[in-house]
């Protein structure tokens, strides 16, 4: 495109076409990786302090989070459930809403989804997987969908609504697990639901063992979100009501719809993620199982720069931390603690984009940055 | 500036490098458990840390004397998300270890599902039921509800007031519940009108074990209703209520898990004993039988009982010691039941 | 929002007058069941009460953390890693010191506690005044940090010898109810109540809360009129990053004794519900705190009276009542018109 000449070979075209775009395709990753470098030199001085070593601390984690199939696996296992739970708060955060209860939808999702999946029994898996999802996922969008009536129709805020139904569906949840829907197995004292049946089990891809169906799933509702939110007129309004209510308003948008229905979709993907969490790698529900899962969906969302796609990158580099980590504490004897403040520091560089763009000497593209605690600040 | 940041970089990597080069070594020292002479021993936490004051760390006290009596080759891998379960365990399949300890009933399943697959290396679940003997699988567990027992008949006969407290982690977890059973039982079998007041942590799993402020606070609680007694089972939050009876004059606490005298100092003034479940020799034992080559499956019990008095060795009446030992073994001969069951 | 913004003094006049009735009635029906009670049985009211008090500490300045940064514009969603950091700071200072200094210690733990939790605003105030960085992330960052950071440098067995006892203030110690709740507690309780009315001083009867405020609704116009902006954000976001320090040495050196990792137990995010519960103003989120430390107790009460219902049905009881106070009682919050956008002088 920038080429004066006009080749005569497609292929040279192609290739003229992808150099011309070097610069802004460096320029959109350079910060995350220049980001991602520097804050593992900063844990390697850290590690180098407490006297450990910090290039076999990263090699184990590498090892453990890529060096086999099953390694590979486990990284895309552990990204799968932080997908849902970072989509569920970036696409809340684009209606200026901020939804730190997917914590709470992601448990409700994860136990309905063991309800169908250990409660019918005797149809096939093509029915009873989808069936089990969906269970899950809308129990998710209910339980989102109160924060989302109460901010529209009282105006109490969700951030304290939300903080509020995290503590009731964990109280609700241990009770039915330890009570009502205990696993009657004999013998079992253990507080946790019946396994579900093998039916509901989120099958494996034939030939690629290394890849879990879920993480399809949740990248397929990845591109669905994205969709929703650039493409379609639900999204238009999702996002001008985020950034400026009383124009919504103005424009005739119906803004009490809109951020009920946010919340709805917001707790779907967080309810899913339960359901896909159950089924493909729990199977049952056990209180101590999906632990502050929600709440990395907020690290993540904004690792992700809110958008959708930019979740699964951030999800895959703390998915894959947390699947090193045990490897990196067995085999270096470092506090896998280490693996929570290069996150942190990660996260700062990448929200202080400045800091990279003057080491590397790059200039910012207009409203390159993030911003979204405007919202938190709305005053409908 | 710019040159600064690079010339740190730079300086931070070479650092890294020299250290590297020099500890290369470390692993070449370790013997392969895979060989016959070797005697390797794995221990699995349950997600926390190895130096949880509590089940974790006692399950890891009894391996370390494996190492120091036995000779065997120790490492642990702490778990920090509950679907890790397997995955941890098969990081010692994978080196062959000859033993592997798991802790906590959470790891049941993952334990039996790795045994069944590995015949031939040793499993020691830690709190973990067995219904199903599996021949390379041994549960290590618990009369709580008869430490807890003893302790409450303790607590029944020194109490002045009449009201005796216990703060609990959460029902969740089979053994706190036990162990408040047993507590309840016991002092009721002493003094049949006494005031009883116990709580559970209100919070889930994850809370429910490392809140000693709620401990704190809830002792106090206890106290300001009259209990002079007070038993704290529940990790991190029981401590918490063990430390705040302690600044408390003429009041007693009771410890548990393990004789807490040495694992909370904090709490010397107030502790008067602690209800034990003994983990770390029932695993140093086992580990001693998978060596001998007399290793048990199935169920295996593991010693209960009551602390050292330490310094209320002299407040503690012969009466009471005397009744205490009878206590001890009617629970042992079965004449006097806990009315506990799981 | 449609109507035309009056200045501030006034809409907090009116819309305290417009609350009051509730308020009043709120107050008489409390007084009269605790009166009640403490004729049923007086003990137990006055154990529940002092617990709940000794419960709403840490919320409570953790909530006039929140309050002071989002007067002046700043959120602060950081609050929860600033106390867990400050818990841990502090121990560890007063653990090292308690050879050289004695009991003494414990008094410098809390303060570098205190100071630690400065650290930390001046952290924050750097990212969302000076770097202009998204003010949510930028408490994610201290939140995450502190959990790294106190997670890896813990090191176990250490032990602070002892923590800051119950001083009974003489004769009023001794008054039937009052003086066990209010007059027989630790010294950082003490502090933290004349914190309250501090506070409430410095943001509504002093130049210095009255810019604070101006800079929270319009920061231009408060620029335009020579107020520093900046100045004004950090020094608030500092100060109130102190008193979420010292709700972690109230944690550490004074109510537990110890320093355990995630001992805050999610008490950073309560306090933020605490404090929006109580509109932003010192003595609300107070009220909230003590409503929040009252469910608690009366949970553990419950319990020990043998209640037979599933203690997970009592224990959310304060969280179905939070929401519904929340959305009939409390209504709408007006949050500070520039809250959580960074300002730029152009």
């Amino acid at each position: 495109m920038a080429d004066p000449n006009p080749s005569d070979s497609r292929i040279l075209r192609i290739w003229d076409s992808f150099k011309s775009r070097i610069p802004e395709i460096w320029s959109s990753i350079s910060v995350p990786v220049v980001a991602v470098i520097i804050s593992l030199l900063i844990g390697a001085i850290i590690l180098l302090i407490s006297g450990s070593n910090p290039l076999r601390a990263y090699g184990a984690l590498l090892e453990g989070a890529l060096g086999d199939a099953g390694g590979i696996r486990r990284t895309l296992e552990k990204a799968t459930p932080l997908i849902f739970s970072g989509l569920a708060v970036a696409f809340a955060f684009k209606a200026g809403l901020f939804n730190i209860g997917a914590q709470g939808q992601l448990i409700f999702g994860a136990l309905v989804a063991s309800i169908v999946g250990f409660g019918i029994s005797g149809i096939p898996a093509i029915i009873h997987v989808p069936l089990a999802l969906i269970a899950g996922a809308t129990a998710g969008a209910l339980y989102g969908a109160i924060p989302g009536a109460l901010r529209t129709f009282t105006g109490a805020h969700e951030v304290i609504t939300t903080i509020m139904l995290n503590y009731i569906a964990l109280n609700i949840t241990d009770y039915l697990a330890n009570g009502p829907l205990k696993d009657p197995t004999p013998g079992n004292i253990v507080a946790r639901t019946p396994k579900i049946f093998d039916s509901a089990v989120i099958p494996d891809l034939p030939f690629i063992e290394w890849l879990p169906l879920g993480f399809v799933v949740a990248c397929l509702m990845a591109s669905i979100t994205w969709w929703l939110l650039w493409r379609t007129t639900l999204g238009y309004e999702i996002r001008t009501v985020g950034q400026n209510p009383n124009a919504a308003r103005y424009a005739g948008m119906r803004v009490a719809q809109t951020v009920i229905l946010t919340m709805v979709i917001s707790g779907l993907l967080a309810g899913l993620g339960g359901a896909v969490e159950t089924q493909g790698i729990v199977y049952r529900f056990q209180p101590g199982f999906n632990v502050n899962l929600g709440f990395d969906g907020i690290t993540i969302a904004l690792l992700g720069k809110t958008s959708p796609f930019g979740v699964i990158p951030a999800a895959l580099l703390v998915g894959a931390m947390r699947a090193g980590a045990s490897q990196m504490q067995f085999r270096a004897d470092v506090a896998t603690e280490i693996i929570d403040v290069i996150q942190a520091i990660i996260l700062f560089l990448v929200a202080a984009d400045m800091i990279i763009r003057w080491i590397i000497r790059q200039r910012a593209a207009a409203g390159d940055g993030i911003s979204l605690s405007s919202g938190w600040g709305s005053n409908s | 500036m710019k040159k600064l940041f690079f010339s740190t970089a730079v300086m931070v990597l070479a650092m890294i490098f020299i250290v590297a080069c020099g500890g290369g070594e470390e692993s070449a020292a370790e013997g392969d458990c895979s060989s016959e002479e070797v005697f390797c021993v794995g221990l699995v936490t349950d997600v926390g840390q190895i130096d949880d004051k509590s089940f974790n760390q006692s399950a890891w006290e009894g391996v370390q004397a494996a190492e120091a009596e036995l000779g065997a080759q120790i490492d642990f891998v702490e778990t920090k998300d509950a679907t890790d379960y397997l995955a941890n365990i098969d990081l010692f399949v994978e080196q062959n270890y000859d033993v592997i300890v798991t802790v906590g009933f959470a790891l049941g399943e993952a334990t039996a599902e790795a045994a069944a697959a590995n015949p031939d290396i040793k499993f020691i679940g830690v709190d973990q039921f067995q219904v199903e003997p599996v021949g390379n699988l041994a549960g290590l567990i618990f009369n709580e509800d008869k430490a807890g027992y003893l302790a409450g008949a303790l607590a029944a006969m020194l109490s002045d007031s009449g009201t005796i407290a216990a703060v609990l982690g959460t029902d969740l977890v089979p053994p706190v519940v036990a162990f408040k059973e047993g507590y309840e039982a016991g002092a009721l079998s002493i003094n049949p009108d006494i005031n009883l007041i116990s709580t559970y942590h209100p919070g889930g799993l994850d809370v429910a074990f490392t809140d000693p402020e709620w401990g704190a606070s809830t002792a106090a609680q206890a106290m300001d209703q009259g209990a002079d007694v007070i038993f704290g089972a529940g990790g991190i939050t029981g401590n918490g209520a063990l430390i705040e009876v302690a600044g408390s004059e003429g009041t007693f606490c009771i410890g548990v898990d393990t004789d807490q005298w040495e694992t909370v100092p904090e709490a010397q003034p107030c502790l008067v004993s602690s209800a034990m479940k003994l983990i770390t020799p029932g695993v140093l034992g086992l580990v001693t039988q998978a060596q001998e080559g007399s290793f048990p499956s199935g169920n295996f019990f593991g010693e209960v009982g009551l602390a050292d008095f330490h310094e209320f060795d002299d407040q503690v009446s012969q009466d009471i010691k005397d009744t205490l030992s009878d206590i001890e073994t009617g629970l042992g001969d079965g004449s006097i039941s806990t009315g506990y069951s799981p | 929002m449609a109507t035309a913004s009056p200045t501030i003094s006034q809409t907090e006049e009116k819309s305290f007058l417009r609350d009051n009735w509730i308020l009043l009635s709120v107050l008489g029906v409390t007084l009269i069941l605790i009166l009640y009670f403490y004729n049923q049985n007086a003990i137990v009211t006055t154990a529940v009460l002092a617990a709940a008090l000794r419960q709403s500490t840490p919320l409570v300045l953790g909530a006039m953390c929140g309050i002071l940064c989002e007067r002046s514009g700043i959120v602060n969603i950081g609050i929860e890693g600033t106390m867990l950091l400050s818990a841990f700071v502090g121990f560890i200072t007063s653990f090292l010191l308690q050879d050289a200094l004695g009991p003494g210690a414990i008094w410098v733990g809390v303060v570098i506690g205190v100071l630690s939790g400065g650290l930390m605003g001046l952290l924050l105030a750097w990212m969302s005044v000076t770097l202009r960085m998204d003010q949510i992330i930028g408490g994610t960052v201290i939140n995450i940090l502190a959990v790294g950071l106190t997670g890896y440098f813990y090191q176990q067995g250490l032990t602070a010898g002892d923590k800051l006892r119950a001083i009974p203030l003489g004769p009023l110690a001794d008054i039937p109810l009052i003086g066990r709740v209010f007059f027989d507690n630790p010294p950082l309780t003490y502090l933290t109540l004349l914190l309250i009315v501090l506070v409430h001083l410095l943001i509504y009867y002093t130049r210095w809360g009255l810019r604070t405020r101006a800079v929270g609704e319009h920061p231009r116009a408060a620029d335009t009129v020579g107020v520093n902006v900046y100045k004004i954000r950090y020094v608030n976001v500092i100060l109130g990053s102190c008193l979420a320090g010292l709700a972690g040495a109230y944690l550490t050196l004074e109510a537990v004794g110890s320093f355990e990792r995630l001992m805050t137990n999610g008490r950073g995010f309560i306090a933020l519900a605490v404090m929006l519960f109580g509109k932003r103003t010192p003595f609300g989120a107070w009220g909230a705190a003590l409503l929040f430390g009252f469910a608690t107790a009366l949970n553990t009460q419950l319990q020990f009276a043998d209640i037979n219902i599933p203690h997970q049905f009592v224990g959310l009881l304060p969280f179905v009542l939070t929401i519904l106070v929340v959305a009939g009682l409390v209504g709408r919050t007006r949050d500070p018109k520039a809250l959580g956008t960074a300002y730029s002088k152009e």
